[in-house]
């Protein structure tokens, strides 16, 4: 009896570190990846001085001996790129949201919610070949003044249908976990239905909404293969919607098949920026939601 | 009301999805010139900035960067306003070259050296050396055999040895023995290392190694005996490497190419430099095609 005791006892505790090992697998994994990123790029950017890695829009890398590495033009690229597709993206995904949640029949809200879903699946070169293929002959014929299709607008289309789906689903969901006794006070208090969502099912909603668009910020600011095929890849300062811009992941992927050396470690500090990026968005992120969460009380979501 | 923001609605996602499919092949010489590059690193891209004397510049502003040859001639298929660099062996038939200084870009022109944007690829070395060195020997003989040229033909240069015969295979692999060093210019080096690499599975005992360096590290280390051979990418100039003797390998020959549907036909160097450079003054800068035409 003690014996089958003992031999339970210690399945416990060997199931027990395997789960733990687990557990400890991503955290590992992150901090590899930080260490990697910091150690291989951390002396770059010391030595190069961060205050001109990040300032200047100079970057010029074809003659090694002679390079200069200047990474603003795509900061500034990245960040014009995200805010825009985000905001096309943030304005059709919570309409249709919207629309999935009250305006629509409901047995076309199922099939609807698995297209979009189906979106979300589609790998990001997929996005990439239909801008290139479609996007771009269209603006380049029809839109762009200067016939040059490429550029922050091209990429800002397509990254914009690919965080649509994250966008509708978090906003659905968080519509939906709005209690219903709150759209029926409203319309009990005499407004209509439009009001009913708009006034008060929406801001009631609005923490979870805000949680879908930081994570569609998150992916819009990360994407690469799909924004590298339609963004033109110049890197120079954005001045206009139709110029060929260069992102910092576009920058990073274009380069890290083909250099060697110091050049590949300026990419690996590129790396880092982008890292700090999303670590700032995520910071914000639980900063605001905590913020929220403390003054409306904790009532749901 | 509803029915018509639909219908328009669908008009409009009708109209974005043939627009990819569109055909028309009018040419509006008043939109600007898209100037297509390859991405740094590029081995064409190099030789390219280098032909045109931009070596280690960066590209003009606006610029579409293609990574691959692939997406380079995909650009142009399916952009009427673009141009862009491609070794001349890899350009396929459904783009147009256009002529620099008048002169097609063709193999023979390239051959005969009346084309501007190509170079030779040579090997230079010392004499004594080779008389010295079967196996170096061997591979002098390897690279002027239609079995090289086979391969040089393949990887996108010209080849300069047109009526070669094929390579007397030895009877036995290992008989060959011996140690050849070849470094030097970076452009001749992946052609070089596959040479190189097929050379050693016909004489499995040569030791051979292919380093880069530059063209004027292949002048020095050949002329100071520290490499067997030399590569360099450009005319064999004897001032810099007194004691060396220089063998063609193959040409290295750069077309400049636009979509079908433009109707240039023909570019001076002078413009090429211009377009290409990111240095040239605003107001000389050629920007739209109407500029090239009128």
């Amino acid at each position: 009896m003690i014996k089958f005791y003992r031999f339970i006892k210690t399945r416990d505790i060997i199931m027990k570190g395997i789960f733990l090992g687990c557990a400890v697998f991503a955290i590992i994994a992150l901090l590899t990846i930080c260490v990697f990123l910091f150690a291989r790029g951390m002396p770059f950017i010391i030595k190069t001085g961060i205050f001109s890695f990040l300032t200047s829009a100079d970057w010029n890398v074809s003659d090694p001996a002679n390079a200069s590495y200047g990474i603003l033009s795509m900061i500034v690229a990245s960040l014009y790129v995200t805010a825009l597709s985000v905001a096309f993206g943030v304005v059709i995904g919570l309409f249709t949201a919207i629309c999935l949640y009250k305006f629509c029949n409901k047995k076309a809200v199922a099939v609807i919610k698995q297209l979009i879903n189906l979106l979300a699946g589609i790998p990001s070169v997929v996005y990439g070949l239909f801008g290139m293929i479609i996007i771009i002959p269209f603006l380049r014929d029809y839109i762009s003044p200067t016939g040059m299709g490429y550029g922050i607008l091209a990429a800002s289309i397509v990254l914009s249908i690919m965080i649509l789906p994250t966008i509708v689903c978090i906003s659905l969901d968080s519509l939906n976990a709005v209690p219903k006794t709150y759209y029926e006070g409203a319309l009990a208090l005499g407004a209509t239905k439009e009001q009913a969502v708009f006034r008060t099912m929406l801001p009631a909603a609005k923490s979870g909404i805000f949680a879908g668009v930081v994570l569609a910020i998150g992916r819009a600011i990360g994407e690469t293969m799909a924004v590298i095929m339609v963004i033109g890849g110049s890197p120079e300062m954005p001045g206009s919607l139709f110029q060929s811009v260069r992102t910092m992941t576009a920058n990073i992927a274009m380069g890290a098949l083909e250099q060697t050396g110091e050049t590949l470690d300026a990419l690996i500090a590129t790396g880092i920026v982008l890292f700090v990026f999303v670590m700032i968005i995520n910071i914000c992120f639980s900063l605001l939601k905590n913020k929220k969460e403390k003054r409306n009380g904790k009532r749901r979501i | 009301m509803k029915k018509v923001l639909i219908i328009i609605l669908i008009a409009l996602m009708g109209l974005v999805v043939f627009t990819g499919c569109d055909k028309s092949a009018s040419f509006d010489s008043s939109k600007n010139i898209a100037v297509v590059v390859r991405e740094d690193g590029s081995g064409t891209k190099s030789a390219f900035m280098e032909l045109i004397g931009r070596k280690g510049k960066a590209d003009p502003t606006g610029v579409i960067i293609q990574t691959g040859t692939a997406g380079i001639l995909a650009e142009i298929k399916s952009n009427k306003y673009a141009i862009a660099y491609e070794s001349l062996g890899y350009v396929t038939n459904d783009v147009k070259k256009l002529k620099i200084d008048g002169v097609e870009c063709t193999v023979a022109n390239i051959k005969a050296g009346t084309y501007a944007i190509a170079r030779p690829l040579n090997i230079v070395y010392q004499q004594t050396i080779i008389d010295g060195n079967a196996a170096a020997q061997a591979f002098m003989t390897y690279l002027a055999s239609s079995d090289a040229q086979t391969i040089i033909a393949a990887e996108g240069y010209v080849t300069m040895y047109d009526s070669a015969t094929a390579y007397a295979r030895p009877s036995q692999a290992a008989a060959l023995t011996g140690t050849i060093s070849i470094s030097g210019s970076t452009s001749l080096q992946p052609l070089m290392e596959i040479l190189a690499e097929e050379f050693n599975a016909i004489h499995t005992s040569v030791n051979i190694t292919v380093a880069g360096g530059g063209s004027g590290t292949g002048y020095n280390n050949a002329n100071n005996g520290v490499s067997t051979l030399g590569m360099i990418s450009e005319e064999f100039n004897s001032t810099k490497a007194a004691n060396c003797l220089c063998t063609i390998v193959a040409k290295d020959g750069i077309a400049i190419i636009v979509n079908k549907a433009n109707t240039v036909e023909s570019l001076t160097l002078a413009q090429l430099k211009n377009i290409y450079d990111n240095e040239e003054a605003e107001a000389t800068k050629l920007k739209l095609w109407s500029q090239i035409i009128g």
